[in-house]
């Protein structure tokens, strides 16, 4: 579906809620726009299960970058990711103060927790909410619980969250409704480094714990 | 040319913006730039701005003082009162500043935001392509953050030449809007109610966004929970959990998961953000060819 947002802007989205599947269309679309350039659109910003494509409103027909913008769909291939990380986080403790009660929760005891929440590689679902703040799923079913019902005012950077069967690492100090399960050193944002971000979504992601 | 300006008197959240950092939605940071785009421009023609940057100041005013040097400065936005040494100038409005003038501008009439602009270039260090702050991010203008009594600015290179600029006529009338993503979660009954009604700007309102009051209860009792999250443009209309409308502005957080019932047209968000607290505002719906139409037939 391709839906205008706002008169500089259309939004193709693949899924009402957040599936595999969808996110899986975002990232092949984004990188067939990537590789292949639609003249006329100054931005491709990849979502969960949208892909945002903002056009400059004084001399672009939207219309006719839809169009454009339909046909890649049809010839959109899956990507394969680009590159894989290894992230080493601090859970629980200070660091985690919410790692007990998502265990439990869970039914399980924190080391068993830990284990299964890192024994799969996860995806980078897309970069949003804040700088270099990176999606990254999906854990299996057992692993998903929704967000707390309190939101915390900060949590600092390097937070490791957990919330929705995601896993999301915060690069900047920011207000959350998940789950702070760990900390982890690396950090996503560096503002004088071009591209700011080291992570693009696609890539691969291993949690572990730190040594 | 050369100049040094102390700021002696800031206003909360005055900070230094450009064009803004277009394009970095996919690293999760908004453009940012002016809250009003057109008055900044117009300052910048009024100045014979050589440089993208200048600073953008909030209802309160700002003062400052030439430490050295000798600049031209260019003014507009909202309407203020602007002085040099106390002598009251025109606003919108320019003058030439020697070593030791006193500029201040002073609260006015309208609106909430104004612009300063300059001849010679603002010496800050550009971040990410922009010397636009961020507060929220905490990037550009100075250490990313707001203008504070202290602050110098240096100034150097070539100046401009200063242009006529027209004075704007005043829009009126409803506030024009695109429907939005998720319009279509909100019943017709709702949709026609949100187009009749008068909503109220208050005073919870930053870069980030603008939270309206509904006075006449048009989102009531609606319980929409949160979905997933899209990318956010300035101008979305979101609407919270607890029925809150608020409007997203210039630094705005990049992705939401609230439902949005519409987006302000390109054309109408700068007078949108200078509505003072307390100002009705209604909005309109147009296709987004009227929406084009409308930038169109306006002076670039």
């Amino acid at each position: 579906m391709i839906v205008p947002l706002g008169d500089a802007a259309l939004l193709v989205r693949f899924a009402d809620s957040l599936s595999d599947e969808a996110n899986r269309r975002v990232l092949a679309l984004a990188a067939s726009l990537a590789a292949e350039p639609v003249p006329g659109v100054i931005e491709v910003v990849p979502s969960l299960v949208s892909v945002l494509l903002r056009y400059d409103p004084r001399h672009s027909d939207p219309g006719m970058l839809a169009g454009e913008i339909g046909l890649r769909l049809h010839a959109a291939a899956p990507v394969a990711p680009s590159s894989s990380r290894a992230i080493s986080v601090r859970f629980g403790g200070a660091a985690g103060p919410d790692l007990a009660e998502v265990a439990e929760r869970l039914g399980l005891d924190e080391a068993e927790f830990v284990r299964r929440h890192n024994a799969t590689p996860l995806r980078v679902l897309t970069t949003g909410f804040a700088p270099g703040f990176v999606y990254c799923g999906f854990h299996p079913p057992e692993l998903v619980l929704p967000r707390r019902d309190s939101v915390r005012q900060a949590v600092p950077a390097g937070s490791v969250l957990f919330a929705a069967g995601q896993t999301a690492i915060a690069a900047t100090e920011i207000p959350t409704g998940w789950h702070l399960i760990g900390r982890t050193g690396f950090r996503n944002f560096a503002p004088h480094r071009t591209p700011p971000t080291h992570l693009a979504p696609g890539d691969t992601i291993r949690f572990e714990v730190e040594p | 040319m050369t100049a040094r300006l102390r700021v002696e008197r800031a206003g909360p959240l005055c900070t230094i913006q450009d064009t803004g950092r277009p394009g970095l939605l996919t690293h999760g940071i908004s453009a940012s730039g002016p809250m009003d785009r057109g008055a900044f421009d117009r300052a910048g023609r009024r100045a014979g701005a050589a440089g993208a940057a200048g600073i953008e100041f909030t209802a309160a005013g700002i003062g400052l003082r030439v430490v050295d040097g000798r600049l031209a400065a260019g003014w507009d936005g909202a309407r203020f009162e602007a002085t040099v040494n106390g002598r009251a100038l025109d606003w919108p409005g320019g003058a030439v500043l020697a070593a030791g003038d006193r500029l201040d501008i002073l609260p006015g009439r309208q609106g909430n935001y104004g612009y300063l602009r300059f001849g010679a270039t603002l010496e800050l260090p550009a971040v990410l392509g922009s010397r636009a702050t961020s507060t929220r991010a905490g990037l550009g203008g100075l250490d990313g953050r707001s203008l504070r009594a202290g602050d110098e600015l240096r100034l150097s290179g070539p100046e401009g030449t200063p242009e006529p600029v027209a004075s704007m006529a005043t829009e009126e009338g409803p506030i024009r809007f695109v429907w939005g993503l998720h319009a279509g979660l909100f019943s017709p009954t709702l949709r026609e109610h949100f187009v009749s009604a008068r909503f109220r700007v208050t005073a919870a309102m930053d870069r980030m966004g603008v939270r309206l009051a509904d006075d006449a209860g048009v989102f009531a009792g609606e319980s929409i929970l949160s979905l997933v999250s899209d990318p956010v443009l300035p101008g979305d209309i979101q609407i919270l959990g607890d029925g809150t409308p608020i409007v997203l502005m210039r630094d705005h957080q990049p992705t939401g998961g609230y439902p949005r019932i519409g987006t302000i047209v390109s054309a109408d968000i700068d007078r949108f953000a200078q509505l003072r607290p307390a100002s009705p505002v209604a909005f309109r719906p147009v296709t987004v060819e009227h929406a084009h139409r409308l930038l169109r037939s306006r002076p670039t």
